[in-house]
């Protein structure tokens, strides 16, 4: 299996992840338990690959560094929470971000 | 029914959704980019994990594991169970895509991703099923043609981003903004949160398995809440808008 062929092979598998539901349940009524549980699923994925996201970057900078992403975080669940529009967690976290790394000792 | 020509203000109106992701999203693109040229992967090839794996961090892997020499059986199986995320995705949009003709579910399905599926529920929730379909496949569609364009762009001209930037955490924030926004219903609350911390804990399993277990923790911990419950308004100064049942 050369390049070319195992970069296929995981896009034809990816592929099929992403039509397999949709085909399935197509053809038989999804359950009501099922409905439910999917509606949790994106919720669920953005706060895990969030969670993950914010810790994978302070683990690079170190203890004192890292306290300029987690102050962004802070100012970004706040403005949310303030304005109830998620768009603001980036308006708000990433001017915190800059800030808060320029002030820190390096 | 799929009627894309009389639906053009709801499919800009997907593609305006999705511009805030795209801060994020092309730089980590131009990541990959870069990353295929430096790794031992024909540049072409390492293009093509964009349209054909369509997923950042499983494209990152196959191109970092192939530039290292592992076995190929290694490379597939590890790219896919990167993936197994969007198993989940696609039974989330299986019941908007009930009954559609097969030519939309297989083009539809392909676009699932992180982003595309963030603004495909955004529209469904806000313009129902018919409208709903226009309003994905425009955010998804941008989302494409950005993504595979910021790949190329990164394999012609290398890091060149400022680091000051730090544009790397441009998409943690605005998946914690989207987090947040979620926590007013007690189900999706739990699920939040739950995820949150398993993801944590299990930050450094292999092959980001970590993020499989954690979804279906929080999936697991959301259902333990009573059904339809009361949502309260995240907003200190906006009452819910849902009448409690």
């Amino acid at each position: 299996m050369n390049a070319w062929t195992v970069i296929l092979a995981a896009g034809l598998g990816s592929y099929l992840f992403r039509l397999s539901m949709i085909v399935l349940f197509d053809r038989i009524t999804m359950p009501a338990y099922l409905q439910r549980a999917s509606e949790l699923v994106a919720p669920a994925a953005f706060a895990a690959l969030a969670a993950a996201g914010v810790a994978t970057v302070c683990m690079g900078l170190g203890a004192t560094r890292a306290a300029a992403p987690l102050a962004a975080v802070a100012a970004a669940v706040i403005a949310v929470l303030r304005t109830g529009s998620p768009q603001a967690a980036i308006l708000v976290g990433m001017p915190a971000l800059w800030v808060a790394t320029a002030l820190l000792p390096s | 029914m799929i009627s894309l020509r009389a639906d053009r203000r709801d499919i800009a109106a997907g593609a305006r959704t999705m511009v805030p992701w795209l801060a994020g999203i092309v730089p980590f693109g131009l990541v990959i980019g870069v990353s295929a040229v430096q790794a031992d992967v024909p540049t072409l090839a390492g293009w093509l994990t964009g349209p054909l794996i369509y997923a950042g961090s499983a494209q990152l892997a196959t191109i970092g594991m192939i530039g290292a020499g592992t076995a190929p059986v290694v490379v597939v199986a590890s790219a896919l169970i990167i993936n197994i995320r969007l198993i989940f995705y696609s039974a989330t949009m299986a019941r908007y895509w009930r009954g559609t003709p097969l030519w939309w579910r297989m083009v539809a399905a392909y676009l699932i991703v992180d982003p595309s599926v963030a603004v495909g529920l955004d529209g469904y929730r806000r313009l129902g099923r018919g409208r709903g379909h226009a309003h994905y496949l425009g955010g998804a569609v941008l989302l494409w043609v950005s993504w595979l364009t910021a790949i190329a762009a990164g394999a012609m001209v290398g890091a060149g981003l400022p680091a000051w930037l730090h544009l790397e955490f441009v998409i943690p924030l605005y998946l914690v903004g989207q987090a947040i926004a979620k926590l007013a219903r007690p189900a999706q609350r739990r699920a939040i949160f739950a995820a949150a911390a398993v993801a944590l804990l299990a930050l450094t399993a292999p092959l980001q398995l970590g993020i499989a277990l954690a979804i279906t923790a929080g999936v697991a911990a959301g259902l333990t809440a009573r059904p339809a419950g009361p949502a309260r308004s995240i907003h200190p100064l906006k009452p819910s808008t849902e009448v409690p049942r």
